[in-house]
């Protein structure tokens, strides 16, 4: 009884202190999203009080500048919906068939292809950047919904095709070879039989895709401009011009990062999912 | 004979390679070739007067300017610090939370969170709410704890320890959640096993957990190095690469040749240089990779 | 049921792996509606010969014929073929009645023909209750019914089974043995079948070839490759335990094994020679007089006992039809019934009748 109770003690001892510990580490990640949250609760005056406060009296009036007033993230977040919506719908499109191309056909240098995919998805943005600003700006594409979708499909699509392919390879060979047996063409087999057992792996992709088109900045600021200022721009420009207005921007940007937040929660599962798959097949930029 | 399946088969697959394939070459590779032709050319938006062909003068001028070394240093500091931080932290508290027995799925969901917001906005966040002097919360806490005021972005080596925290920050849930995962798959019965052979906890660690989660570290690590290279908007947003050239990486310092002084031959070159390190330092890890493991 | 054909030739195939010959050419006649199994070891090329048939695999060389048409490099989707997959190859996604519609839907049948035959082909194999569960809800037997039904939905001129039983669990596979034998029956189609359990061959099928190492080493009855085998390869392949085989030597109308003389009763007129004797381990008895053998152990079946004994250093089993007690080390003497002992030529490794 005494040695039970004594180890009983000890796993109470154990779990205090890793809750402890891990609790700490937890405070470190949520923190600075909660104390966004808790800024972007206060009055412009409300921010400056030294030491911060942690009870105040909160107001959305913050939000209400960020949605309706003078700097309204609106446009933005209209922006950046289009951009992010169109790259993503072209990257699956074009990458969904090539995936499945590199998972399972015979085709002729195809180790090459899978290879080159690879590397194009290691090139630095900064790499891409200078030329594009080069090109785009020949071409009076700068600042234009068809030049950033054309720039964003430089990381999006080696990144999607190498996620599909992992979860096209997941798929038994005999799934086909059955549906060839029953008179399926190679395109039936692909539209019937492959594409609804990926429908997993085609919502991760589109929500990383997605993700990461809406998070870019780089490209954003440098090929982008007036027409087209996503809502990462929009959110640096607002700090340069409005140094301390730190409780509208707050409120903005968390605005801005609503949608991501969102998908974040709701699709848990599928980012770890893709996380993993990534780092297995070595995929995965951001 | 029978390549008349095979061709059918490889006519199929080269259709629906194509497009993908022809997307790829006109939107990555033609750009790059173009970064190339543009690394021997002067192009100078402020002195369109000077452009013309340059031969190897914007490499001779990188190998002389005491800028591209310093950047190449910073960058190197950067990804070592960044990539070691993450991957021992990630690994750490991915071993804490698979031990804590109730409560793993709220680590999951916080850990999220960094993941997916953008770098742009968490730079802006480190910079006002937490790094700026007199407001920021870090700073209050330094002062709290009898440090004294440390100006965290406007000095020098702290703005460096800054972005390496930002980036850490952001970063860090990554790895712990990969390596989370590889650590719930690691199949119990070899623990057990350890365990009758009388290894303790260190030893299982060391002699079990370590190599049967080393590809998942590989990959881990190879996909920050890649990134921390690369990484661009949270630096800028915090810091701008400043004060001075403090947290300015090759990255920052390709861009702002290019992009402020105008100087986009020069610019170029310097993103050769960046694109050639990248490669080597891909190729390196994964040959390590490749070596160890066959 | 079929328009009662299906008969299958293949002369010559071969199909290599890299340096890995899977099939060293191979020749089989498969008469029209005959249930014919593929027997063999894994890795001895029963199922890359299923796949040939099957338009899944292209050999490297020779022909395929079916009624005489030749297949060879045909689309599977041509052959009209229907296969079971060892692990079914249902598609988790459909329903199982989209399953067994699934191939009329691909050949093109109008929408509303579809389901009377589906539901036909589901009353067969007795699944019509389970029509709009998905494959995943569905037990290893439901599974495989599921399979059955959108193989014969379609009334193939082939209808193939590569190890159908080998993920069902014992009490299972032997009663969907006897109702595959009755499927058969109904359908009348020829029906190939790879499986590498001999006793699920033996009493299944019509005829069998047996496989060794990419090759066919013998076609016939089960009666025959059981009763009659052709080569050594057969003889040490077929029951279980497989046929004892032992060095002698035969003369004058007998055969000498360990010093002992065995009369046989036929095939006197042969000359001396060395020989194989093959004895299957039930045609051998434990008697006062025979050959000496050492007993190594002794195996109670429950019903039978397995001795493993020795004769002059070399292994031979024999199978006593009731259990007795004989002790480990202790010697016996051991009883060759004459007219069961198959003689073997150890040069050409074939039989000698």
């Amino acid at each position: 009884m005494a040695a039970a109770n004594r180890h009983k003690a000890a796993r109470l001892r154990r779990n205090i202190v890793l809750y402890a510990a891990a609790g700490l580490l937890f405070f470190v990640w949520a923190f600075p999203v909660f104390w966004a949250v808790v800024v972007s609760l206060k009055s412009e005056t409300e921010v400056l009080a030294y030491p911060p406060r942690l009870f105040f009296e909160p107001t959305l009036l913050n939000y209400r500048d960020a949605l309706v007033g003078g700097f309204s993230i609106l446009p933005s977040f209209t922006t950046s919906f289009i951009v992010s919506g169109l790259t993503t719908v072209l990257t699956v499109v074009l990458a969904v068939p090539c995936a499945y191309a590199f998972a399972r056909l015979r085709l002729r240098g195809k180790k090459w292809l899978g290879f080159y995919t690879l590397v194009t998805q290691m090139v630095p943005p900064v790499g891409l950047v200078i030329p594009y600003f080069l090109i785009l700006n020949r071409v009076g594409w700068l600042d234009t919904y068809q030049g950033m979708v054309i720039v964003y499909l430089t990381f999006s699509l080696p990144f999607a095709i190498w996620l599909m392919v992992s979860y096209m390879e997941d798929i038994p060979r005999e799934m086909e070879e059955a549906a060839f047996l029953d008179k399926a063409s190679r395109f039936q087999a692909l539209w019937h039989v492959i594409l609804p057992q990926v429908r997993g792996g085609i919502a991760v992709t589109v929500i990383f895709v997605f993700l990461n088109a809406w998070n870019e900045f780089l490209f954003a600021v440098q090929l982008g401009g007036n027409t087209v200022r996503p809502v990462t721009v929009a959110m640096y420009n607002f700090v340069s011009v409005e140094q301390t207005l730190w409780a509208k921007l707050s409120a903005a940007a968390l605005i801005a990062m609503l949608p991501m937040i969102i998908i974040g929660f709701a699709a848990q599962r599928q980012i770890v999912k893709g996380l993993t798959v990534g780092a297995v097949k070595g995929g995965g930029r951001r | 004979m029978r390549s008349a399946a095979f061709r059918k088969e490889g006519s199929f697959a080269a259709l629906l390679v194509a497009p993908s394939l022809v997307v790829l070459v006109l939107t990555t590779t033609f750009p790059l070739v173009y970064l190339f032709w543009s690394s021997f050319q002067n192009i100078n938006l402020a002195m369109p007067f000077l452009d013309g062909f340059a031969g190897l003068d914007n490499y001779r001028r990188m190998i002389g300017d005491g800028g591209f070394w310093h950047s190449i240093g910073l960058t190197a500091i950067y990804t070592l610090a960044t990539v070691v931080l993450q991957v021992a932290v990630g690994l750490g508290l991915a071993l804490l939370v698979l031990r804590i027995p109730a409560g793993q799925w709220m680590f999951r969901i916080v850990a999220i969170l960094p993941i997916v917001l953008a770098p742009v906005v968490v730079g802006l966040f480190f910079r006002t709410l937490m790094f700026a002097p007199n407001f920021g919360i870090l700073d209050f806490v330094v002062r709290w704890l009898g440090l004294g005021p440390v100006n965290w972005l406007g000095a020098p080596t702290p703005a460096l320890v800054s972005v390496i925290i930002i980036h850490t920050w952001q970063w860090t849930p990554f790895a712990f959640l990969v390596l989370l995962a590889s650590l719930a798959a690691l199949p119990p019965d070899v623990y057990e096993a350890a365990r009758i052979d009388r290894a303790n906890a260190l030893q299982r660690f060391w002699h079990i957990t370590l190599p049967l989660i080393r590809p998942a570290l590989v990959i881990v690590v190879i996909m920050r190095a890649m990134i921390a290279l690369s990484a661009f908007a949270a630096i800028f947003a915090a810091t701008g690469g400043g004060p001075g050239t403090a947290t300015e990486i090759l990255n920052l310092y390709a861009y702002r040749t290019s992009f402020v002084t105008l100087d986009f031959g020069y610019g170029s070159a310097l993103a050769v240089a960046l694109l050639v390190l990248t490669m080597i330092v891909s190729g390196a890890l994964f040959y390590m990779r490749t070596a160890r493991t066959s | 049921m079929s328009d009662g054909k299906g008969r299958v030739t293949l002369r010559g195939i071969r199909k290599d792996y890299g340096s890995f010959q899977a099939l060293k050419g191979i020749d089989l006649d498969i008469e029209a509606q005959e249930f014919f199994a593929l027997l063999g070891p894994s890795g001895s090329g029963k199922s890359t010969t299923l796949r040939v048939i099957a338009g899944l695999e292209t050999p490297d060389a020779g022909t395929m014929t079916v009624d005489g048409q030749d297949v060879t490099h045909a689309e599977p989707g041509e052959r009209n073929v229907a296969m079971v997959f060892q692990n079914y190859a249902l598609y988790p996604h459909m329903t199982v009645e989209q399953n067994i519609g699934f191939p009329l839907r691909m050949d093109g049948v109008p929408r509303s023909q579809i389901p009377p035959l589906v539901l036909e082909a589901a009353r067969r194999v007795r699944i019509d209750h389970l029509l709009h569960r998905r494959p995943g809800q569905l037990s290893g037997g439901q599974q495989q019914r599921c399979a059955l039904a959108r193989a014969i939905v379609r009334r193939p001129r082939l209808f193939l089974l590569d190890e159908p039983l080998s993920n069902l669990d014992a009490q299972l596979r032997l009663e969907t043995r006897v109702e595959l034998k009755r499927l058969h029956r109904s359908l009348d189609v020829t029906t190939v079948y790879v499986t590498h359990d001999q006793e699920e061959a033996m009493t299944i099928a019509d005829r069998m070839a047996v496989f060794l190492d990419g090759e066919i080493v013998q076609v016939g009855t089960p009666d025959d490759v059981f009763n009659r085998p052709d080569n050594l390869a057969v003889a040490a392949f077929i029951g279980s335990p497989p046929m004892n085989l032992l060095p002698g030597r035969f003369e004058d109308g007998a055969v000498i094994l360990a010093g002992e003389r065995i009369a046989l009763t036929h095939r006197s007129e042969r000359a001396a020679g060395d020989v194989v004797a093959g004895i299957r381990p039930s045609h051998i008895r434990v008697a006062e007089t025979g050959v000496p053998a050492r007993v190594v152990l002794s195996e109670n079946l429950g019903e039978t006992m397995l001795v493993n004994a020795e004769i002059e250093g070399r292994p031979v089993k024999v199978r006593l039809p009731e259990v007795r007690r004989i002790g480990d080390g202790e010697t016996v003497r051991l009883v060759f019934e004459p007219n069961h002992i198959h003689l073997f030529d150890p040069q050409s490794k074939r039989r000698i009748d």
